[in-house]
């Protein structure tokens, strides 16, 4: 599932996630508009992921849909998914559908899974030879994970180019190419 | 140090790539005399003038430029054969057949065996030809990872070719593998344990020792000690099996009735 320390692991849990209460808490202040220290039941909120995560364990809420994965993004991934700008919805689209999938609606796995399978067919496997100008436009519409890949075609396919070309097998090091003042 | 260019995944540069493709043999007709040459790779030479012979690719570049010998273009480098190869890879969808570092091949000779190989400029654009050819046969098989299963076979891709994708190719299908996953078996009691998955291949150590029976078994000692340190176990186990045997054993002994 990913490493403890990892820092995408981390970053992809820090998105809300709408819930609502079973038990009634005390002393804590959820929403700011509440003046009151507690939380009533059946009251609705929202969390950061890895803390919703932790009182679901406890039984003390239950999660819902967040809004990344509600009817209007999935009709807009069926209609086309290239073009969909997930980046906006949720950074860490697929990550997050992956963790939330089995607290709250198990067919996320699915939409996520259909999701990359699309996008990789229309917009990934070009990665290689996509002119740079086009590659700034497409990469403000791809999540983080996506843009992974992505760069790492890139850079690859660059360091070839660079290759390629030719030059000199022995770099010079940069520290020596400075000129040295006469020391006074 | 090869292999450690990338950030997470061992990837390798392109001149790792090349300094590899050196070792290839090629064949040089040397214009000095000299005594065999003893590497730690295998032993080349002695070298007679006008008389051909098969050295790797390091060494005849290294000839080369002290002016040394003339290199003799590989036979896949002749005009004839690269011409069928490049119809070859525009009629069918599979690769053809070339050596594994072609690619690397070829730019060392261009660059500094040029007057070597006759016909250059013919020979360079066919070269250029064929590369264009089999990386858009690469990226159209990229294209099809989704329809195939997690274990893919490409038959006689190039060493260029296989490291340009190296990365791509190797996240993609990790993130394919997560998904079908995720799919596959998604349950709860799995987030509760944050250890990875069996992505990376652990070898599981067996701990079906662990259920040490509790009565004395003074017999089986020994055999246990032995299998154990054989096996590679835990040697807390072995410890533990040692203190027991010592400490808990003799007690024992002395509560039992006589």
């Amino acid at each position: 599932m990913g490493d403890y320390y990892d820092i995408d692991d981390i970053l992809a849990e820090e998105d809300f996630v709408p819930v609502q209460f079973h038990k009634a808490v005390n002393g804590v202040k959820i929403d700011e508009s509440s003046e009151r220290g507690f939380v009533e039941q059946d009251s609705k909120a929202e969390l950061p992921f890895w803390l919703a995560r932790g009182l679901h364990l406890q039984q003390a809420i239950s999660i819902k849909v967040p809004a990344c994965f509600n009817r209007n993004t999935r009709l807009e991934i069926e209609a086309d998914a290239g073009s969909v700008d997930l980046r906006s919805r949720c950074s860490y689209f697929y990550e997050f559908g992956c963790k939330v999938a089995p607290y709250c609606d198990k067919s996320i796995g699915l939409l996520v899974s259909y999701a990359f399978k699309a996008r990789y067919k229309e917009v990934l496997y070009k990665a290689h030879t996509k002119a740079f100008a086009a590659a700034s436009k497409i990469m403000t519409f791809l999540t983080k994970e996506e843009t992974n890949l992505y760069e790492a075609a890139q850079s690859s396919m660059a360091a070839f180019r660079k290759w390629r070309m030719g030059g000199p097998r022995l770099q010079r090091a940069s520290i020596l190419g400075r000129k040295r003042k006469p020391a006074e | 140090m090869a292999g450690q260019s990338g950030s997470q995944l061992s990837l390798f540069t392109p001149d790792e790539v090349e300094f590899v493709a050196e070792d290839e043999l090629v064949e040089i007709v040397p214009n000095l005399r000299m005594d065999s040459l003893n590497f730690i790779c295998g032993d080349y030479g002695p070298f007679y003038p006008q008389i051909a012979i098969q050295v790797p690719l390091w060494l005849a570049l290294a000839l080369k430029k002290r002016g040394k010998c003339t290199i003799r273009p590989p036979q896949w480098m002749s005009i004839e054969n690269l011409t069928q190869v490049l119809e070859g890879e525009r009629e069918s969808h599979a690769f053809q057949t070339l050596p594994f570092h072609y690619v690397e091949i070829s730019r060392l000779l261009f660059d500094r065996a040029r007057d070597d190989i006759p016909d250059v400029y013919m020979v360079r654009s066919l070269v250029e030809d064929i590369r264009d050819v089999r990386f858009h046969k690469v990226e159209t098989n990229l294209e099809n990872f989704t329809n195939s299963s997690l274990v893919l076979q490409w038959k006689n891709m190039a060493a260029m070719e296989v490291n340009i994708i190296r990365a791509f190719s190797g996240r993609a299908l990790q993130a394919f593998y997560r998904h079908e996953n995720e799919q596959a078996v998604p349950d709860l009691d799995r987030t509760q344990d944050r250890q990875p998955q069996n992505l990376n291949d652990r070898p599981r150590v067996c701990r079906s020792f662990c259920c040490i029976p509790i009565f004395p078994l003074h017999h089986w000692i020994d055999k246990i000690v032995f299998i154990s340190c054989l096996l590679d176990y835990c040697p807390t186990i072995v410890f533990l099996w040692r203190a027991y045997c010592l400490f808990v054993v003799p007690l024992q002994r002395n509560l039992r009735p006589r």
